[in-house]
Formats: structure tokens, C-alpha cells, sequence
């Protein structure tokens, strides 16, 4: 049984951030970069899987993204698995979802892959498409927002628990091979040390370009994307009232402001 | 003192008197019987070491030195228990003496005599001397094994409870009875050869009372004289004392085999392995901890033979005094984690496994786990690294290294607190263990009315190095304006590394990330390399302690000093304008890494006395300080809410002392720590946590201001 776990890099920001010039992103000089939080879950289900299943497992991280992206491969296989992959070309910037998710199936196929668990979405875009537009490329079954799977090696279908709102939960049947979306909470997992990480960066990343799986660049990129960022912006800030003075006093200013709101309605 | 009609030679003792030569030889064979024993249960105990790591000494003539300054002076045995110093000493003494006069008289006796056909030495005023002291030693040795005992059956002392605070009741390991055995068979065993000796001693004055070269000189032998008066007072004869001879010669002898026998398997062992483990000891420990190499194959302790010879021998020299039991502020509270029980599981692990033949198979050799003598995980967790075990204990045992090994492999597997790995998921990611952005680092700067200068971008002279806690938790970034305002006010030149100091990581280190250690070491190794400086000064402990101690071993030599080490200078030199002096009553905490690890009791002390702050001392001060908790990562962890906090204990401590307004500290995690347990304990109406910096502060202004 083979997995393959797309992982990905995510920008995080400060509040004092600033748009550059363009006005498409956040300046590069106000972001830091880390692991998208989700992929540490899926990537944790994946290393579980082998460790219950031994040899007859093999997970494979694999990203989209610049050298820097080695980080997230080298924060993966510091917790476990032999080999990573890095798919990236000059031609990928700026691509969406769909875009990102035309590789991720190549890469998929590719490599004969039983299952390819994604996380329910990224916390830098939170778009929640790349892991369900790969289904849709590969033709797979599918489920989002996972919160309990069993997979054992050969099995035709999959129970899969979906996390609902309001604390309720769907069980459904899946046929594989099929995509899964992780949620946050399905287990807890492991820590990566700096030792690991170190002895990590023994393991082979395979670095390629999209070109290789038989992408044109035409197929990625922002030509390749179904949607494309128009403008990024920081929405107006609302001033906060704080409310001073006695008990009394505190209540009659609320008291008008509701009149305020209701009369404004 | 001979009279003359004697001949001196024949003022002695005829060893083996009148024996049949079938006795002699029988005598000598029981002799050679137990003492290869001996040496058969020595070979088992260094096989069991070298079946550990090797490890390298280094320093042998200065541990050697310091040992025998330990055995003379009995220093670290009268630490906290005068009494049982000086009857150890009573015991170690009057042995050593009694040990001495054995083998002179086995070296004139048994081999100058057979060589040359006469004593040598042993006879007439030597003799007579000879005698007086070991008599004398005999009745120190009887006066200290006595009171011994009386300590262990009537004093009822909290230390010498055996019971476990890391095991319950119906597991098979909690269990003590066979110490107590032993304890006390080690006793009965020196005290019955005490006895028989004197007794055997009378005996032979009462049998030879008609020989002139004998009870002439009974006084000699005082005690032993005492024992003959009353055996004649009882009328035992000439003729009785002889018929009881052979058989109190055998007793004494057998005795005596029998304590040389077990020495090695019991005890006993203690008088070797507690010498050399006096020798061994890194006395730089848990302030520095030993160095190893993270690019190694494999890190940490899983299985028993990891442990370095040094380390299992450090297990073997545990006498179970449990001073480290009685200091640890984790047993205190109720934690799972004794340091006494952790060392002895350990031991157990170690004999159960490396004293057979073979060595068994590896998952029998494990260290953690849920098994008798293994080590649970929660036990390691509780640790705070204070170091107090390491303090207090007399043979030299080092608790705090080897529980960080344990760690190490822990930390490898992954398995940790939550809250733990959030700290270091945190550290990782943004050079701080509360998880705040890096450019957050120095945003406490900001309330100054002046800017402190940028070390990385200009030459300064002092290089104040923040810290994690003192830059971001709210209450102590008060403390840190207090002392820019101090340096500034005082004409210091000195600069910070705003976003780009990380964490110095020596909690790091202690909860076992050694990884994650070298990281931050290496990242501020080489920020500080670009930097134009000439000293390091901190207001944090931790930060301190391992700036000092540790960087070193990764290529970071500073000067390093604590900020009430350069405020005690500057207010010698008279470089701070204080404006007025406080009147003020309180009492101060000595911080574990700034007081116990890095020996810093007097800097603060003389900083309050300058300023005119009155210092009632806590009941449990300098070396003996109580920990507050926050160390060993336990600041990142969550206490259970049942129990009684080592803060708030120690806070009751504070709280119960008279007429004192304020419990003064030295670093932030103490008042992080300290702050939430006045509030718990109900003791904020009596007590204000304040920082020694603030106090300073306070006197650079003339207006009173509230403190």
C-alpha cells in the first residue's frame, strides 16, 4: 500500500504586516514560514499506518514548492518515512488549487499511490479545494474534513468518520483508492527534534518539475488556474469604545448604543 | 611505663595463644575463604561497571584531593545533621584506626616475624600504646554504632521513610523490607564484632590475670579492663575464662569473616563505592551539564548498559540517607519523583541484570518503563532540575545528569507533555518558548522614554542578554525598565539584540531537547560573534547559568555576569546616583541557577544591604533555598490542581515569617511563579513579590513612590 501526503509551507503574518506593491500579497519581507498545521495530522495518520503495517506500507511526503519547501519534507521525514519529493518550476508561482492539484495527481499516478491524504485546507489561503480537486482529477472517491479512518493494506472500501458542525458526525463508506482531507484532532502528533530533522536531511528528496509528469506550463501557474488573486488588502478597522465610569453610568452607555444600533436597523 | 623486672618483649599479646596447629591452620584457611570471597564479590560489582560505557576522567588528583578533604573533614556528611556528621565520623574514624591496627599487627605477625624470627614492633611501649587507642577507638566505634541505631529505630526521621512516592502500595516493587534488613544486619553485624571483641579482650585478661606481663598493664585496655573487673566480680576464674576462649575467639572471628565476606554484596559496599564515587564527581554538575554529541548515532539513556561506568557506580554508592528525598521540592509536593527511589531503581536495574553471567536480553535491560525497577516517565517529568539532591547528598551522586540522559531518549521517542512540545514546537519555530513572534521580542522597550542602543548594529560595552521570560511575560518586563532605566541613569554603555536574541535554551537542554539546544547556542553564538562587546550581563538565571557554563563547550567564551553581580559592582564604585535609601523588611528567595548551580548568595545579599533593605532570612536559605517549580520545563507544564505547588509551599515559608513586607526574587521565572502563589496562598495582603532591580530602582528617584 503506498500514501502519498501532499504537505505544504505556509506564510504566516503579523498584524503589522504590509501588501506589496503589486497589491496581490502580503510584502515577502513580513512573512515567516512554517508547516501547514493540518498536514501534521495527516502526515501523523500516514506514519501510524506504518508503523501498524511495517513493510507492506510506504509514505511518501511530497510538496510544491521553492527550496525552502525542503523544510517542510525534512520536518516529515524526521518523524518517519525513507524518501520526499519536491515538485517545483519557475512556472508554478502563483498558482491555485487546482493548479497545485493537477501536479499533485501526476504525481500520484506516478507513483501508483493507494491513498493521498491532504489536510481539510491550508491556514494561509484556506481555499479547502487542492485535496477535493485532486479526487476530481484522479477520479477518486473522496472525503473532506476527516475525523476518524480505519485503512488497512488491501481493503476495497474505507469507513470514514466526517466532522459535521454542532459536534455531529457522518460515517460513510469509501471505495479506494480515494483522497482524504484530514481535520485537526484525529490524533496527536509526535514531535519532530532538531536531531531528527538533522538526521533528515540523509534521507533523499527527489526535487522535479512539473514538466516531468507531463505538464505543460500552460497547465499550471496562473494560467493554469481556475481563479486568480485580484487584490489582497487589509479590511478598515472599526473603532472599539471602551466604556469607563461607574456601574450605573457603564449601563446607560450600553443601553443608548443598543437604542443606537436598533434605531440605526 | 615497662618495669624494668619485664622483659619488653614479652609485653604483648601472643596472638593465637596456646592454639593447636590444626586451629591455626584452620584459622587461615576461614582467612583466605573469605577474603576471596571478597575479592569475588569486588570482581562482580567492576564487572558490572565496565559492563556500562567507558568514560574518561579527568581531574583524577583533584578529585582524589577533594575526596580526602570530604573524609577528614566529614564535610558533606554534618551538612543539615550535625549529629549524624559526627557520629559517622565517630564510626569512620574509629574503624579506619581499628582497620589499621589489624594489619599492623598482621604485617609485624605474620609476615616480619616469620621472616626474621621475632616481632619487630609490636610489643613493650608500642604496644601498650597500641592498645590504649584502640581500645579508645573501639568505645568511639560503640558510641556512634549505638546512637545509630537509636536514630534509626526512635527518631522516626521523615528521611529515613522508605516508602515510595513512586510506586503505590500494592505494587511489588514498593517494598522496602529487605533495606530495612539490611540496614540493620550492617548494624547488629559491627556492633555484635564490637562486643565479642571487648568481651574476648576481658576474657583473655581474666584468664591470664596470674601473668604478671599482662595484668600489670591491664589499664591499658580500659574498657576491656572494665569488662574483666565485672567478669571477676561475677567470679568467672582463671580457669572459667579459659574454657570460654576458644569459643569467643571463633565468635569474634567468624563475625568479622562474615562482615569482610558480604562487604562487597551489601551496604557495606558503600565504603568503596562512595570513595570513589567522592572521587568521580563532576562538581560542575547540574550548572554544566556534560556535553555530548548530538550528531550521534543514537541520544540518550533506553537501556541500563548506556549508563556510563561513572553513573552505575554512582548508583552503588547510595547509602539511602535520603537527603536528596527530603530537599526534592517535586517530592514535596506530592509528585512522583523521589531523587533517592530513582537512583535506587536504578541500582536495582542494574544488579537484577548486570551481576549474572550474561547479560540479558535488551528489552529486560530497559530503563523507562512500567516494570519493577523501571523508571516511569512521570517521574522524570517532575524533575525541576534544581539540583537540591545533587546538593545535599554526601557520596556524590549526580541525580540531575542522568535523569536529563533518560530524558534525552524520551524527547527522541516523542514522548512528552503536550504543553511541553508546544514549547518546543515554539522554540523551534520563533527562538521562544511562549510562542510570540519574534518581532514581539522587544516591545517592552518601547515604554522607555530613550532608546537602548542596537549591540548588533554598534560597539556597547555591556550586552544585556533579556531572555524569553523577562522579555515577554508582562509582569517581569516592569523589571527589565527598571534596570534600562538603572543603566542609563548610571551612564552604562550597553545594547540588547532585539529580535535576534533566541532563547539561551537551558531549559532546553534540561527537558532534553539537546538538538534544539545546540540550535539556539549556535544561532546566538554567531549573532553575538558580530557583535562589539565586552561583557554579558542578564537579569535572568537560567540565562545566565548557561551562557556561563555551557556556550563555552560550543565556542562562546564571554565574561557573564548577573545583574545584581554588576549592580553590586556599580554601587561599590559608586557609579548608580541613588537618591535615597529604602527602609524595608523582607525576605529573599535565592533562585536555584543563580544561588545552588552558580553559588551567587552573597551579590544580591549586599545590593539589598547597600539600598538599606533589612533581609530576614527564609528558613530554608542559600544551598538549602526551595525551588519554586518553574525549572526542568515544568513552567511550560500545568500543574495538577490538587496539589500544593513547590511556589506555594515555599510562599507559606515566606508568609510565616514576621513583620516583613515583601518576598524579594531574582529572575523571572520565580516571579512568574511566585506572583500567581502569593495570590493562591492568600498571601497577598501580608507580602509583595518584588524583583531586587525594582528595589534598586525604587531608590533612584526622590519621590516615594509606591512599590
Amino acid at each position: 500500500m503506498k500514501i502519498l501526503v501532499p504537505v505544504k509551507q505556509v506564510a504566516i503574518i503579523d498584524e503589522d504586516c504590509e501588501i506589496r506593491d503589486d497589491g496581490k500579497n502580503v510584502d515577502v519581507d513580513f512573512l515567516d514560514y512554517e508547516i501547514n498545521e493540518w498536514d501534521n495530522y495527516s502526515w501523523e495518520l500516514a506514519l501510524n499506518l506504518q508503523e501498524t503495517y511495517g513493510e507492506d506500507v510506504e509514505i511518501v511526503p511530497l510538496t510544491v514548492g521553492p527550496d525552502e519547501a525542503d523544510d517542510v519534507l525534512l520536518n516529515c521525514l524526521a518523524k518517519g518515512g525513507e524518501r520526499g519529493i519536491r515538485v517545483w518550476d519557475d512556472a508554478l508561482v502563483d498558482s491555485d488549487s487546482f493548479a497545485i492539484a493537477q501536479v499533485i495527481a501526476k504525481v500520484a499516478e506516478h507513483e501508483n499511490a493507494d491513498y493521498v491524504l491532504t489536510g481539510t485546507l491550508s491556514s494561509d489561503y484556506s481555499f479547502a479545494a487542492t485535496g477535493m480537486c485532486v479526487a476530481g482529477l484522479l477520479n477518486w472517491a473522496h472525503a473532506a474534513v476527516v475525523s476518524k479512518v480505519d485503512i488497512t493494506p488491501d481493503a476495497q472500501q474505507i469507513t470514514v468518520n466526517r466532522e459535521l458542525e454542532a459536534g455531529i458526525e457522518e460515517e460513510i463508506t469509501v471505495e479506494s483508492p480515494a483522497v482524504l482531507s484530514i481535520q485537526l484532532g484525529i490524533n496527536e502528533p509526535r514531535y519532530a527534534s532538531l536531531r531528527g530533522i538533522k538526521q533528515a536531511k540523509a534521507k533523499p528528496i527527489e526535487v522535479m518539475s512539473h514538466k516531468d509528469f507531463g505538464l505543460t506550463d500552460a497547465e499550471v501557474g496562473e494560467i493554469g488556474s481556475l481563479s486568480k488573486v485580484r487584490k489582497m488588502y487589509a479590511p478598515e478597522l472599526s473603532q472599539a469604545e471602551l466604556i469607563e465610569g461607574t456601574v450605573a453610568e457603564q449601563a446607560k452607555r450600553i443601553a443608548e448604543i443598543v437604542k443606537e444600533l436598533k434605531g440605526g436597523a | 611505663m615497662i618495669n624494668p623486672e619485664h622483659d619488653a618483649q614479652v609485653v604483648t599479646r601472643i596472638v593465637q595463644q596456646d592454639f593447636p596447629l590444626w586451629m591455626s591452620v584452620t584459622f587461615y584457611l576461614a582467612a583466605f575463604v573469605s577474603t576471596a570471597i571478597f575479592f569475588y564479590g569486588c570482581y562482580i560489582q567492576v564487572r558490572k561497571y565496565k559492563r556500562g560505557q567507558p568514560f574518561s576522567l579527568t581531574h583524577i588528583k583533584k578529585g582524589i584531593v577533594d575526596m580526602i578533604k570530604d573524609l577528614l573533614s566529614h564535610r558533606t556528611l554534618r551538612r543539615r545533621d550535625h549529629s549524624a556528621g559526627l557520629m559517622h565520623a565517630l564510626i569512620f574514624f574509629s574503624f579506619v584506626l581499628l582497620f589499621i591496627g589489624t594489619v599492623t599487627i598482621t604485617l609485624d605477625y605474620d609476615i616480619l616475624r616469620p621472616i626474621t624470627g621475632r616481632m619487630i614492633f609490636w610489643y613493650g611501649e608500642f604496644y601498650l600504646w597500641f592498645s590504649f587507642v584502640l581500645d579508645i577507638a573501639g568505645l568511639a566505634f560503640a558510641i556512634g554504632l549505638l546512637y545509630m541505631m537509636y536514630r534509626r529505630k526512635w527518631m522516626a526521621l521523615p528521611k529515613l521513610n522508605y516508602a515510595r512516592s513512586d510506586r503505590t502500595q500494592e505494587e511489588p516493587d514498593y517494598d522496602r523490607s529487605w533495606y530495612r534488613f539490611e540496614d540493620w544486619l550492617f548494624l547488629w553485624n559491627l556492633v555484635i564484632i564490637m562486643i565479642t571483641g571487648y568481651v574476648l579482650e576481658a576474657d583473655r585478661l581474666v584468664w591470664l590475670q596470674d601473668d604478671p606481663t599482662v595484668w600489670d598493664y591491664r589499664w591499658w585496655s580500659p574498657v576491656g579492663t572494665l569488662f574483666a573487673e565485672a567478669m571477676k566480680s561475677m567470679y568467672l576464674t582463671s580457669e572459667g575464662a579459659e574454657s570460654f576462649r576458644y569459643f569467643l575467639w571463633w565468635f569474634h572471628a567468624l563475625t568479622a569473616f562474615l562482615f569482610v565476606s558480604l562487604l562487597p554484596f551489601t551496604k557495606a559496599k558503600h565504603i568503596f563505592t562512595a570513595l570513589v564515587s567522592l572521587v568521580v564527581r563532576n562538581r560542575r554538575s547540574p550548572a554544566r551539564l556534560p556535553i555530548t554529541d548530538a550528531t550521534a548515532e543514537s541520544i540518550g539513556i533506553r537501556s541500563i548498559t548506556d549508563f556510563n561506568w561513572k553513573q552505575l557506580l554512582h548508583t552503588d554508592a547510595c547509602t539511602k540517607c535520603g537527603r536528596c528525598h527530603e530537599a526534592c521540592p517535586a517530592n514535596a509536593s506530592g509528585f512522583p519523583l523521589s531523587p533517592r527511589d530513582m537512583i535506587l531503581s536504578l541500582r536495582e536495574l542494574s544488579n537484577n541484570t548486570l551481576q549474572k553471567i550474561k547479560i540479558p536480553e535488551a528489552p529486560l535491560l530497559n530503563v523507562v518503563g512500567d516494570g519493577v525497577n523501571q523508571i516511569r516517565p512521570e517521574t522524570l517529568w517532575s524533575c525541576r532540575t534544581c539540583g537540591a539532591c545533587q546538593e545535599i547528598c554526601p557520596v556524590g551522586i549526580e541525580h540531575v545528569p542522568m535523569m536529563v540522559d533518560i530524558r534525552r531518549a524520551l524527547i527522541e521517542e516523542g514522548e512528552m507533555d503536550p504543553a511541553v512540545q508546544t514549547a518546543l514546537q515554539n522554540l523551534q519555530k520563533k527562538g521562544n518558548s511562549i510562542g510570540e513572534n519574534k518581532r514581539k521580542r522587544a516591545a517592552w522597550t518601547k515604554k522607555l522614554d530613550f532608546d537602548i542602543k542596537d549591540a548588533r548594529k554598534e560597539p556597547v560595552d555591556l550586552l544585556w542578554f533579556v531572555g524569553d521570560y523577562a522579555s515577554l511575560d508582562p509582569r517581569y518586563q516592569k523589571v527589565c525598565q527598571s534596570f534600562a532605566r538603572i543603566l542609563r541613569t548610571s551612564g552604562v554603555d550597553f545594547g540588547i539584540l532585539f529580535e535576534s536574541e533566541m532563547s539561551a535554551g537551558n531549559d532546553v537542554r534540561r527537558v532534553g531537547e539537546e538538538g534544539l539546544f545546540e540550535y539556539l547556542a549556535e544561532n546566538n553564538i554567531e549573532t553575538l560573534a558580530d557583535c562589539d562587546f565586552n561583557r554579558i550581563v542578564t537579569t535572568d538565571p537560567h540565562s545566565f547559568n548557561t551562557l556561563k557554563n555551557e556556550y563555552s563547550e560550543l565556542g562562546g567564551n564571554y565574561d557573564v555576569l548577573h545583574a545584581t553581580q554588576l549592580v553590586r559592582q556599580m554601587l561599590t564604585d559608586s557609579q548608580i546616583p541613588l537618591a535615597r535609601t529604602l527602609s524595608k523588611r523582607v525576605t529573599y528567595h535565592d533562585s536555584c541557577h543563580l544561588g545552588r548551580l552558580n553559588k551567587e548568595y552573597d551579590a544580591p545579599r549586599e545590593v539589598l544591604g547597600s539600598i538599606g533593605v533589612e533581609i530576614v532570612e527564609m528558613p530554608r536559605n542559600r544551598d538549602n533555598a526551595f525551588c519554586c517549580g518553574a525549572g526542568g520545563g515544568r513552567i511550560w507544564t500545568p500543574d495538577p490542581i490538587e496539589i500544593e505547588k513547590p511556589s506555594e509551599i515555599r510562599m507559606k515559608e515566606a508568609a510565616s515569617i514576621e513583620g516583613i513586607e515583601a518576598f524579594v526574587v531574582n529572575c523571572p521565572k520565580c516571579m512568574n511563579m511566585f506572583e500567581d502563589a502569593v495570590k493562591s496562598t492568600g498571601s497577598d495582603d501580608k507580602l509583595k513579590v518584588i524583583e531586587i532591580i525594582e528595589l534598586v530602582e525604587n531608590c533612584l528617584v526622590d519621590e516615594v513612590q509606591p512599590l
